[in-house]
């Protein structure tokens, strides 16, 4: 280490010290809330938000990770380490893990947590964000304010640089492909669940391109953005590619295997159903995920059959 | 108008309602001027396909699952002499959700599959309801049955609902299974359900003596030769079975068996000779409707049909209820 | 149909009363302090006397002060509630299988609650509690003026609150299935009874209704006495039994509906309590009232420490640990009073 980096080094931290804590004024969906400069202790309640930490290189100490530490996946803890500690599931996080971590930040969701956004404040400053319903765009925005928030601006325009170059070089390998539908959907055993243009996976298929053959929904709901569906209808829907997240082995699509209707899907004809890890296409969101998806897609669209 | 007239009209209704099913659905190329066509001539196509796979087995579940709870149903009104009685009432249909839900949020606990998890959970809970109603000391208290069964329903859906605040994807593999979702019936859940359907009719007809009997209370049936208990008994295990049945092939399915006989008594009339036919091919008929319905109520998207048969079935139960200035 | 309520005619002695209930005090006072202790995250005694009086030392001020203290004056609030209005409706409704559930107070306002949040999701979720209450009023409402106006008797009064119940329970499915929705967590949490997530800030808006109402149903305990007399002798002492029958519900159900709105729907309290009440003092409902609510209060302050401390940090709902205790209780005691009964 340089003299000069230890003098830098030195100067911030005698102005840490100097001045009073300032704050940042955040405007977010369920409000707007002073977040002190430079939050250290951060809890979030969504693991969009992890990913968008892991981009700026921040760690949280909190996460409300359903009690599965493995659902932070390795590219988030390659970066946020594990030391996190469990604040129980996203649905209902414990607020008293929450408090006994002390934290000076804590990112919620917008639909999930409103109810409960009260005794957050209570807490810790707390900002939402819509994560459960948001599409591609606004997980993008909000990765960029939560950086603000976090005052990490500067490594998050680098960042978002870095996405952006990738995803358009994703982009230009996964070249023109307006002429192709795709459809991603979750198989759970029971039923499968349509994520239409609206959702988040549906903003991002439309962001490289493809088509949708579902009609667009005027709302962001979350019954909008997640369609429960028939056979039937996903025969009319009829996608040419089908991305396929299953979370029950074998599916309920496994049991329609010979089944004409299904046979005759322009994606299984022509074998253009794809699998992908349904945990990390129908629950992370981010700069981190949208590129790992983006890879996905670029792979898949190699072995497309025309 | 004769009986033969009315059970004429009956089937009719029944055929119409089951093509009005089969022709009902999300596809563009099946109406109602082709469906028949479609039914029985192979011509290769998709739209004969989604008739065939998909939409028939469907209609088959719907109308067998309606005959099985109707009859269930007649026999549980019959045993306890309460027109109010029925599968939803006594807790049974939700007893059965419970047993699914357990089954799928602590694997551990689940016996064979979830078929068989939703039948010993009708069992147990219809056994618990009867047991509180003093069916055990073979004094049924009408008043009892139906408040200990709503208890019992309440107890069982409030933990239904608690696997709601779990992990989303066991929220939704609960709510699937417990809203009747029939979308994706198969052709090998209707053939066992046509078996219950057969063996439940000819047990209900070989009964319907003794259900007129039971009628007329305990002392004149054991003046007549009819051994109220063992009736009882044989009575209660048929609407057991059947609802077993009905539940495992596509979940709780509520109010069928409150409906259908009440209806049907208005046209045919207290004989359980004549009612009990009667009610297989009303419930039959209801539950098509109700499937039809589930189908058009937010086209292009499905309702499942227990969600359906509980909004057309909870009114009627309470206007039965209001009409009724006299009961229990 | 007669199902008279058991052990209606024994009473205590006034001494061993007061004992009794000078017992449930303390156990109510145990129960809370012990709910202080437990939960995701285990704090000492002398931390919650640091931070309770505010002692120098180290303090949890925010679990403390600010989550378990207003959940532990919820708890004791709407436990009270809960098993003063199933008193009352057992009482009125002369019938032990009797309960706020009976006359459709649930169903409303998980329907109302529910329709609230998901069909119009731009209202702000703070008015949920206010949904509920109109819900749990408008359910019980209806039959209530149904049993009034067309002079039913008690038991086809349970029957329409049984089938208004139902009706309502109904919308809640089709919501629930419609909206797809059990992503959103605060209208499912609540279904299920929990003391989840509650601040100050609905202690604020329920204590002064519950305890006013409390107050209200001890008072008019007397005239629950005087009717369980039977209809004829009531009238006989002057009162006006269809006129009091629906005072008294319309008091239970408005402790049910506002204890229902802030912490949801908590089973088998409103059941319970009365018929533990009654194996300790006896059916004279001056005694029983004050016992049951000290009861109900015992039960959920109990439930939500329980479920706070059971698998941390996920959290058990409150009202699946009193359905929990509640189910194998009932059904023990609907078996020994069938059997005494034969």
């Amino acid at each position: 280490m340089s003299i000069k980096s230890l003098v830098a080094g030195f100067a911030g931290a005698i102005m840490l010290v100097a001045l009073p804590a300032q704050a940042t004024e955040i405007t977010h969906d369920l409000g707007v809330t002073d977040v002190p400069d430079h939050p250290q202790r951060i809890v979030v309640l969504e693991y969009s938000f992890v990913d968008t930490l892991a981009a700026v290189g921040v760690a949280p100490i909190g996460i409300a990770d359903d009690d599965k530490r493995d659902s932070v996946v390795p590219a988030y803890t390659k970066v946020i380490g594990d030391e996190w500690t469990s604040v129980g599931t996203r649905k209902s996080p414990s607020l008293e893990v929450i408090a006994s971590l002390k934290p000076d930040l804590i990112i919620a969701d917008t639909s999930r947590h409103e109810a409960i956004y009260g005794a957050l404040s209570e807490i810790a400053p707390t900002i939402a964000f819509d994560s459960l319903t948001g599409t591609y765009e606004v997980a993008m925005e909000a990765a960029k304010t939560i950086a603000h928030a976090v005052g990490k601006d500067a490594e998050m325009d680098a960042r978002m640089a870095e996405h952006t170059a990738k995803m358009d070089a994703f982009k230009a390998e996964i070249g023109d492909v307006s002429g192709w539908s795709a459809q991603f959907l979750i198989d759970n055993g029971e039923g499968i669940f349509l994520h239409s243009p609206v959702s988040y996976n549906g903003s991002l298929l439309a962001w490289f391109g493809f088509k949708s053959n579902m009609p667009t929904p005027d709302g962001h709901t979350y019954e909008e953005a997640v369609v429960n569906t028939s056979l039937e209808q996903l025969s009319e829907i009829n996608p040419q590619i089908i991305l396929r997240g299953k979370y029950a082995d074998p599916g309920l699509t496994d049991s329609w295997v010979g089944q004409p209707l299904y046979d005759n899907l322009d994606a299984v004809k022509s074998g253009n159903l794809f699998d992908v890890t349904a945990h990390e296409w129908s629950r992370l969101r981010g700069v981190i995920a949208s590129e790992v998806s983006a890879a996905n897609l670029v792979d898949i669209v190699k072995q497309l059959k025309r | 108008m004769p009986t033969a007239l009315r059970f004429a009209l009956l089937a009719t209704a029944v055929l119409l309602a089951a093509l009005l099913s089969l022709t009902i659905g999300q596809r563009s190329d099946v109406g109602i001027t082709n469906v028949l066509q479609l039914l029985f001539i192979n011509d290769g196509s998709l739209a004969r396909s989604a008739v065939v796979d998909l939409r028939l087995p469907r209609t088959l579940v719907a109308g067998l699952i309606g005959v099985n709870l109707a009859l269930a149903g007649l026999a549980l009104q019959a045993i306890t002499r309460n027109p109010l009685a029925s599968e939803s009432i006594l807790g049974i249909n939700q007893g059965a959700a419970l047993g699914v839900a357990v089954g799928l949020v602590v694997p551990g606990l689940m016996v064979v599959n979830l078929d068989v998890m939703a039948i010993i959970g009708a069992v147990l809970a219809g056994i618990i309801t009867f047991s509180i109603a003093g069916g055990l000391g073979g004094r049924l208290d009408s008043m009892r049955l139906i408040l200990a069964g709503v208890t019992v329903g309440a107890f069982s859906f409030a933990f239904v609902r608690f696997t709601f605040t779990l992990d989303d994807n066991l929220s939704r593999l609960v709510l699937t299974w417990t809203s009747a979702d029939i979308s994706s019936a198969r052709l090998d859940q209707a053939l066992p359900l046509l078996l219950w359907a057969t063996g439940g009719l000819v047990l209900s007809l070989a009964m319907a003596h003794n259900f007129n009997i039971l009628a007329l209370g305990d002392g004149a049936s054991q003046g007549l030769g009819v051994d109220p208990r063992r009736a009882r008994l044989i009575g209660a295990m048929l609407a057991a079975v059947l609802t077993g049945a009905s539940v495992a092939a596509a979940g709780p399915v509520m109010f069928v068996g409150l409906v259908m006989p009440h209806l049907c008594r208005l046209w045919f009339g207290t004989n359980h000779r004549l009612l009990v036919p009667a009610v297989a091919l009303g419930g039959a008929g209801l539950v098509l409707l109700a499937d039809v319905v589930s189908k058009l109520v937010r086209f292009p998207y499905e309702t499942p049909l227990g969600v359906i048969c509980a909004l057309i079935g909870a009114p009627y139960f309470l206007y039965a209820t209001l009409r009724a200035r006299n009961m229990a | 149909m007669i199902d008279t309520l058991p052990a209606q005619r024994r009473t205590v002695a006034p001494s061993r009363a007061i004992l009794l209930i000078a017992g449930l005090v303390v156990l109510v006072i145990a129960a809370a302090l012990w709910g202080l202790s437990v939960g995701a995250v285990a704090i000492p005694v002398e931390v919650i006397v640091n931070t309770l009086f505010n002692l120098p030392g180290e303090q949890q001020a925010y679990i403390i002060m600010k989550s378990r203290l207003p959940r532990m004056v919820l708890a004791l609030l709407t436990g009270g509630a809960l098993a003063l209005s199933g008193a009352i409706i057992q009482g009125v409704i002369r019938n032990p299988l009797a309960s706020p559930n009976i006359i459709g107070i649930n169903s409303g306002a998980a329907l109302f609650a529910l329709g609230l949040v998901l069909v119009f999701p731009a209202i702000p979720q703070v008015w949920m509690p206010l949904a509920a209450c109109l819900g749990g009023f408008c359910a019980a409402g209806f039959v209530m003026l149904v049993a009034h106006y067309r002079r039913l008797s008690a038991i086809h009064l349970a029957l329409i609150g049984v089938a208004v119940g139902f009706v309502f329970e109904a919308g809640v499915d089709y919501l629930l299935i419609v909206s797809n929705d059990s992503e959103s967590s605060a209208p499912m949490i609540w279904l299920t009874g929990s003391l989840w997530g509650r601040t100050w800030a609905h202690v604020a808006i329920s204590w002064l209704p519950l305890l006013t109402l409390s107050a209200l149903a001890l008072l008019l305990s007397y005239r629950l006495d005087l009717m369980a007399l039977g209809e004829g002798t009531a009238t006989g002492l002057g009162l006006n039994v269809p006129r009091q029958r629906l005072l008294l519900l319309v008091v239970a159900t408005l402790l049910a509906s506002v204890s229902v709105a802030v912490v949801g729907i908590m089973g088998f309290v409103g059941l319970m309590a009365p018929h533990i009440a009654r194996r300790l003092v006896g059916g004279a409902h001056r005694l029983m009232l004050p016992v049951a609510m000290l009861v109900g209060m015992l039960l959920v302050v109990f439930a939500d420490g329980l479920g706070r401390a059971i698998a941390p940090p996920v959290e058990i709902s409150a009202g699946i640990i009193t359905a929990l205790i509640g189910a194998p209780f009932f059904v023990y005691i609907m078996l020994t009073t069938a059997l005494e009964q034969d």
